[in-house]
C-alpha cells in the first residue's frame, strides 16, 4: 500500500464533494440506527442496502457502506446503555457499566462519553490505517491457526474477569455458550451434532439468537414481572460528560485503541471480541476495579473505543490483502467485488483514487457520528423514561424483526424466546450472562483453528508452545485462570454474579 | 378423591419445588443438580456423534470436554453449595400476579411468532402491540390500537416495501 500526501489530499477533494458527503452522511444515520436496534447488526444492514446502492456510483457506495458500518459502532451503545439490551454483541461489555450509570441517572455521560470514546478511536484507528498499514498488515501475516486458536483460548478466560466472585457459574455460562454453539454442523467436517435428527438444528444456533434471547427478550420479562413504569424510572440528572469525567477516560480511550487496532487487523477479531479485551484490560489496570459493573465510566469508553479501533484496523486486511476480518467486513469485500474493484495490492495501484477517497471519507464520517449523536444525547436519554407498557412491545418487536432478518428462520427467533427463558433463571439465581455471550461469539473460530493447527501439526498439541506467539498467549492465559481460581478458592462468600448483586 | 391426590402431588411438587429454589444456597444446589444432569445428557447425545472418527479433532471431541465441563462445575456448585452455612440471601422471585403477567406475556410472543406466518408480519404486529400494550398498561382500548397500528404500518413499510426483506405479507396485503 503505496501512501502519498497526494493521494490523500486527492482523497479529501472527492470525499467533500456534495454527493459524497450526502451519502456518508445517510450512512451514518442508517449505520446508528442500525446498532441501536436489537438484532440488525452492521453485517446484515450492509447486506440488506447492498442492492439499494446498485445506482450509485462505486466511490459513494462504497463510503455510504463504509459509513453504515463505523455508525453501528456509535449506535450499538445506546440501547446498551438505556434499556441494558446491546444492540450487537459488541455492545454488552457496554452495557455492563452503561446501564449502571443509567441507572445512578447518568444516561446522559455514559452516552456521551461512549460517543466521544467512539470518535477519539475511530480517528487515530483511521490514523492507523492511513500511515502504517504496510506493517500493520505483515503483522497479521505473522498469525496462522495455532496463534488464533490461543488468542481465542485467552479470550476465554476473559470470564475470570467477566464472572466476578461466581466463578464456577461463569464457567458453566460458558460452557452452556459454547454447547449452544456446537449444536448443528462442524465446520470442516460437515458432521451433524447435537441435532436429534432436527432439521431446523442443523443450521446450527446463531449467535445473534442467543444475545436477544439472553438481553432483550430476559429484561422485558424482568420488568414485566416487577411491573416497572418506566425501564428506567431514574431522573436524568446530567446530559453531557463532565470534564473530569472526560479526563477520567483518556487513558482508557487511548488505551482501547490500541487493544482494538492491533487485535482488530487479525481476521476472526471482530469488535465482539475486542470489546471484552479492552473492558478486560481495563478494569485489571485500574487501582480500583471494584467499581467496574457497578458505573464505572471507564467500562463504557474501554469497549466503545476499542470497536471502533476494531472496525477501522479491519480496513487494512481488507484493501491491502483482500481478507474480511468480520462478517460485516465480507459484505463489504463482496460490495467491492460487486464494483468490479478487487482488493489486495494491486487495488492501490489501479484505483488509488477510489482507496484514497474511502480513507479520506472516514475521518469526515466520524466527525459526522460524533455530530449525530452527541448532541442528541439528551433526546436519547429520555427514551427509557418513556411508559415501559408502550416501549416494551415496541422493542420485542424490533428485537425479533432483526432475530428473524438474520436467516429468515421462524427457528432463530423461537430460539431467542428459549434463551430469554434461560436468560431469566440465569438473573435469578445469580448466574453471568457475559460469559455466554462471550463462548458463543469465539466457539466457531475456536474449534476451527484448533482442527486446522492439529492438521499442520499432524496431531501434535506441542504447536501451541513451540510457537512463540501462540506460547505468549497460552501462557497468559493459564496465569489468568490459576489466579482466578486461586481468589476464587480463597473466597468463602456465595457465588453470586456481581450484575446482580445490587 | 383422584382429583385431590393429584392436587395434593401437585401441590408437594410446586412446594418442593419452591422451597428448593427459595435461597441463593437451594437454589445453586437445586440449579448444580441439573447441570450434572445436563452434563450427563450431553455426553449421552456426544456418544452418538458418528462420522469424521479419523479426524485429528473428531466432532464428538469437544462435545465431551464441554459435557465434562458442565458436569463437573455442576457437581461442584452443588457440593460447595450445600457445604456453605454462611448468609443465605432469598431469591426474589415473582408474586402469583408477576407470575402470571411473565407467562402471559411469553404466551403472546409464541402466538404472534405463530401468527406471522399465515397473517403476516405486519397484521400480527399489530395484534401483538396492542394485545401487549393493553394488557401491560390497561389503558383505554383506543390508545392500544393506534400504537398497534402504527407498528404494524411501519413494520410494513419500512421492512417490507422499502427494504423488500422476505417477511411474511399475509393474506390482506402485497408487496
Amino acid at each position: 500500500m503505496l501512501f502519498s500526501w497526494d493521494y490523500l489530499l486527492n482523497g479529501f477533494v472527492t470525499a467533500f464533494s456534495l454527493q459524497n458527503l450526502l451519502w456518508a452522511f445517510i450512512g451514518c444515520m442508517i449505520g446508528t440506527l442500525i446498532g441501536v436496534l436489537p438484532g440488525i447488526g452492521p453485517s446484515s444492514g450492509i447486506a440488506i442496502l447492498l442492492p439499494l446502492t446498485a445506482v450509485l456510483p462505486p466511490t459513494s457506495a462504497i463510503i455510504m457502506m463504509a459509513a453504515i458500518y463505523y455508525g453501528a459502532m456509535y449506535g450499538g451503545s445506546t440501547t446498551a446503555i438505556l434499556v441494558n439490551i446491546p444492540g450487537e454483541a459488541s455492545s454488552v461489555p457496554t452495557a455492563m457499566d452503561g446501564y449502571e450509570m443509567a441507572k445512578q441517572g447518568r444516561a446522559g455521560p455514559a452516552l456521551g462519553i461512549a460517543a466521544i470514546s467512539s470518535f477519539v478511536a475511530g480517528t487515530l484507528g483511521i490514523v492507523g490505517l492511513t500511515f502504517f498499514a504496510p506493517a500493520l498488515a505483515n503483522f497479521a501475516l505473522a498469525f496462522g491457526p495455532p496463534e488464533y486458536f490461543s488468542l481465542m483460548f485467552m479470550g476465554l478466560t476473559l470470564i475470570i474477569s467477566l464472572s466476578g466472585r461466581a466463578l464456577l457459574k461463569g464457567i458453566v455460562s460458558m460452557a452452556i455458550g459454547l454447547l449452544a454453539s456446537l449444536i448443528g454442523q462442524n465446520p470442516l467436517t460437515g458432521a451433524a451434532r447435537l441435532t436429534f435428527g432436527s432439521v431446523e438444528l442443523m443450521a446450527g444456533i446463531n449467535f445473534i439468537s442467543v444475545i436477544i434471547g439472553l438481553f432483550a427478550i430476559a429484561e422485558i420479562m424482568v420488568d414485566v414481572e416487577e411491573e416497572v413504569k418506566a425501564i428506567n424510572m431514574t431522573e436524568v440528572r446530567d446530559v453531557f460528560p463532565t470534564w473530569a469525567d472526560i479526563k477520567q477516560c483518556v487513558g482508557a480511550m487511548l488505551r482501547s485503541t490500541g487493544i482494538g487496532f492491533f487485535m482488530g487487523l487479525l481476521p476472526g477479531c471482530a469488535p465482539s471480541v475486542t470489546t471484552f479485551v479492552a473492558y478486560d484490560v481495563e478494569k485489571r489496570l485500574s487501582k480500583h476495579p471494584e467499581r467496574f459493573g457497578k458505573g464505572a465510566i471507564e467500562g463504557v469508553a474501554a469497549p466503545e473505543g476499542a470497536n471502533n479501533a476494531t472496525s477501522s484496523a479491519g480496513f487494512v486486511p481488507l484493501f491491502s490483502f483482500g481478507l474480511p476480518t468480520a462478517p460485516s467486513m465480507a459484505v463489504l469485500l463482496g460490495g467491492l467485488m460487486m464494483y468490479g474493484l478487487q482488493p489486495g495490492p494491486m487495488l492501490f495501484k489501479e484505483n488509488p483514487h477510489f482507496v484514497w477517497a474511502v480513507i479520506a471519507s472516514m475521518y469526515i464520517g466520524n466527525v459526522m457520528c460524533l455530530v449525530l449523536n452527541l448532541p442528541l444525547v439528551g433526546m436519547w436519554a429520555r427514551i427509557a423514561v418513556i411508559p415501559f407498557p408502550v416501549l416494551g412491545p415496541i422493542i420485542v418487536v424490533c428485537s425479533l424483526i432483526g432475530t428473524y432478518s438474520i436467516r429468515f428462520l421462524a427457528f432463530d427467533v423461537w430460539v431467542a424466546i428459549i434463551f430469554g427463558v434461560i436468560g431469566y433463571f440465569m438473573r435469578k439465581l445469580g448466574y453471568p450472562i457475559a460469559p455466554m455471550v462471550l463462548a458463543t461469539v469465539l466457539a466457531q473460530m475456536l474449534e476451527t483453528s484448533l482442527q486446522q493447527s492439529l492438521l499442520i501439526s499432524q496431531g501434535s498439541p506441542l504447536v501451541f508452545i513451540t510457537r512463540p506467539i501462540s506460547a505468549v498467549f497460552i501462557g497468559l492465559a493459564i496465569l489468568s485462570l490459576v489466579r482466578g481460581v486461586w481468589k476464587q478458592m480463597k473466597s468463602h462468600a456465595p457465588e453470586i454474579a456481581e450484575e446482580d448483586e445490587s | 378423591m383422584w382429583h385431590e391426590g393429584r392436587c395434593l402431588v401437585v401441590g408437594a411438587f410446586s412446594t418442593s419445588l419452591e422451597d428448593s429454589l427459595k435461597t441463593q444456597r437451594s437454589g445453586d444446589i437445586t440449579g448444580g443438580c441439573f447441570l450434572v444432569f445436563l452434563g450427563l445428557v450431553t455426553l449421552f447425545a456426544a456418544s452418538k456423534i458418528t462420522g469424521g472418527l479419523e479426524e485429528r479433532l473428531p466432532p464428538r471431541t469437544l462435545p465431551y470436554a464441554v459435557g465434562v465441563i458442565i458436569l463437573i462445575c455442576g457437581a461442584l456448585l452443588a457440593i460447595r453449595s450445600w457445604r456453605f452455612h454462611g448468609i443465605d440471601p432469598v431469591i426474589k422471585w415473582p408474586d402469583r400476579r408477576g407470575t402470571i403477567r411473565v407467562l402471559i406475556t411469553l404466551a403472546s410472543l409464541g402466538v404472534y411468532l405463530a401468527l406471522m406466518d399465515p397473517l403476516g408480519l405486519p397484521l400480527s404486529t399489530f395484534l401483538y402491540v396492542s394485545f401487549t400494550v393493553w394488557y401491560l398498561g390497561k389503558y383505554r382500548l383506543w390508545y392500544p390500537l393506534l400504537i398497534g397500528v402504527l407498528s404494524g404500518g411501519i413494520s410494513y413499510l419500512v421492512f417490507i416495501y422499502l427494504l423488500e426483506l422476505s417477511f411474511p405479507v399475509g393474506p390482506f396485503l402485497t408487496r
